[in-house]
């Protein structure tokens, strides 16, 4: 107990360690490389931060894209999650919705995201279309792969007691398959969050991708990274609040 | 024709795959309360049978009769105790042994809850209730293997080498457990082992099955004085009767030994 205690607060200082000599040295080379056009030191986006804080932009930008994820994600899972099971038990859903799958997922939905604006608008719908689109693609794929990689000998042994098919896919299928849905909640995070600024890029009013992509037209380079930062610091967070989630309900793995 | 102590009943069983003759016309009985084993070299249709029994094979021909009907899928009377570890990884010991009960009566009755912690309590698991599988032993997941087949309190024991997997000395261990276990409680058990002391260490009678195709080669009495402990295995009774069924199936193992070298 007392070593793993250790170890995790020695890789955790570790990983301090990383972080600031990361933003110091980032502070030496934009301060004397003389990039100053397309580049702001993490001491200029402090200043930026807190300026966008201040005129209550900041705040403005992080509720709609975050807005935009949250829903956009919780109905990908919602969705993709049953979509999976349904392909991984029945033949004839695999045969009838398999292609759509496979197709749409290898369709780029970033590249129709112009498209997408056309459709909903510029309000948060169509950045949530997006962010689901992309989102639902590794549910549906990790759910119906967890399920099929329900070890044999379980399933059989469990069948043996008298199971019924649908005992079968409750009691043992679903469990199983629970680290592989987590999984692809994990994968869905990254590509959300790329999905909510891509969005934004073409067309919104508000959001930390529409405040990336004005502030580029601008050439404000603080504000530009204030949105890049704030952004990969939700990656971290919310892949640290799911991966908390499924060590508390897959703790057997 | 079934006499009423029957237990489990083969009637001129015979399963093909193709052509392939996995068992042919087998015919055994085993009664109520007894111990009974099946050896034979590898390739002998052990596994085949059990299938058959648990009602996840059908056979070609013939018959098995559990207590008089015949077995036409899988149940709950019967209890299965596998090789290889069948345990529910996300369920704790208590509720692995449950999960029979749970798939019978769709819920958990608290007599039957109660029931099975001292099945826990009686394979020496006392204690272990909340435990995972992963924190256990090897060998205390086949006694929590044990505890779950026998908490459904089926007709027959079907235990498919269930200590293979286990280190030698924890199998000589579990052996002696489960003759104590099976002592208090005189379960019908049909017992699948490659294990010659060990079939003849446990079992009332040992049907060595021959291969190729898969057949009795002979049914053994084994009479042994019981309760049996481990220093039985060390008398010259049991020695006889080990040597006599190794001299029965030893061309056949070296046989089976040859061409899986060839493969």
């Amino acid at each position: 107990m007392g070593t793993g205690q250790d170890q995790r607060d020695a890789s955790r200082t570790l990983s301090a360690i990383s972080v600031v000599s990361g933003f110091a040295l980032w502070e030496l080379v934009g301060r004397y490389m003389g990039t100053g056009l397309f580049l702001a030191v993490p001491t200029q986006i402090a200043a930026a931060t807190v300026e966008l804080w201040r005129r209550g932009e900041l705040l403005n930008h992080i509720t709609v894209s975050f807005s935009e994820f949250g829903l956009g994600y919780v109905i990908a899972v919602l969705l993709g999650v049953p979509i999976g099971l349904l392909l991984a038990v029945s033949s004839r859903a695999r045969a009838t919705l398999g292609p759509w799958v496979d197709g749409l997922y290898a369709t780029p939905v970033i590249a129709i995201a112009p498209l997408v604006i056309l459709w909903f608008g510029i309000g948060i719908w169509s950045k949530v279309f997006v962010v689901a689109s992309v989102v639902i693609f590794p549910m549906i794929i990790n759910t119906e792969a967890g399920v099929r990689s329900t070890p044999q000998h379980l399933l059989e042994a469990i069948r043996c007691f008298g199971a019924s098919r649908m005992q079968l896919f409750v009691k043992v299928m679903l469990p199983s398959a629970l680290p592989f849905v987590f999984a692809g909640m994990r994968l869905g995070i990254g590509r959300g969050l790329i999905g909510v600024v891509v969005g934004e890029l073409f067309g919104a009013r508000a959001g930390l991708g529409r405040l990336i992509a004005e502030s580029a037209e601008t050439f404000n380079m603080a504000n530009l990274f204030v949105g890049v930062i704030f952004l990969a610091a939700a990656g971290i967070l919310l892949t640290a609040l799911v991966r908390r989630i499924e060590q508390r309900i897959v703790h057997w793995t | 024709m079934t006499t009423p102590t029957a237990k489990l009943e083969f009637q001129h069983l015979t399963k093909r795959f193709g052509d392939l003759v996995a068992l042919q016309d087998i015919s055994a009985t085993i009664a109520d309360g007894e111990f009974v084993s099946i050896v034979g070299p590898s390739g002998c249709g052990k596994t085949t049978l059990l299938r058959i029994i648990a009602g996840l094979e059908r056979a070609t021909e013939g018959r098995a009769l559990l207590a008089g009907r015949e077995i036409s899928g899988v149940g709950y009377e019967r209890g299965f105790v596998f090789q290889s570890d069948s345990l529910l990884p996300w369920r704790t010991v208590l509720s692995n042994v449950l999960i029979g009960i749970e798939i019978r009566e769709g819920r958990r009755p608290e007599a039957d809850v109660q029931r099975a912690r001292e099945l826990i309590q009686m394979v020496g698991l006392g204690g272990f209730e909340n435990y995972y599988p992963r924190q256990l032993s090897g060998g205390m997941r086949q006694r929590a293997n044990l505890a779950r087949a026998l908490a459904i309190n089926p007709e027959i024991l079907l235990m498919d080498e269930p200590f293979s997997a286990l280190d030698a000395q924890t199998r000589e261990v579990m052996q002696s457990e489960l003759t104590r276990i099976w002592q208090q409680g005189r379960k019908t058990v049909l017992f699948i082992t490659h294990q010659i002391d060990e079939a003849v260490f446990l079992s009332d009678r040992v049907i060595v099955l021959a291969r190729r195709p898969g057949r009795v080669r002979e049914v053994v009495d084994v009479d042994l004085p019981r309760p049996r402990a481990l220093a039985v295995k060390r008398t010259p009774g049991a020695i006889a009767y080990v040597d006599h069924i190794w001299r029965l199936i030893e061309r056949e193992v070296i046989e089976s030994v040859e061409e899986e070298k060839r493969r």
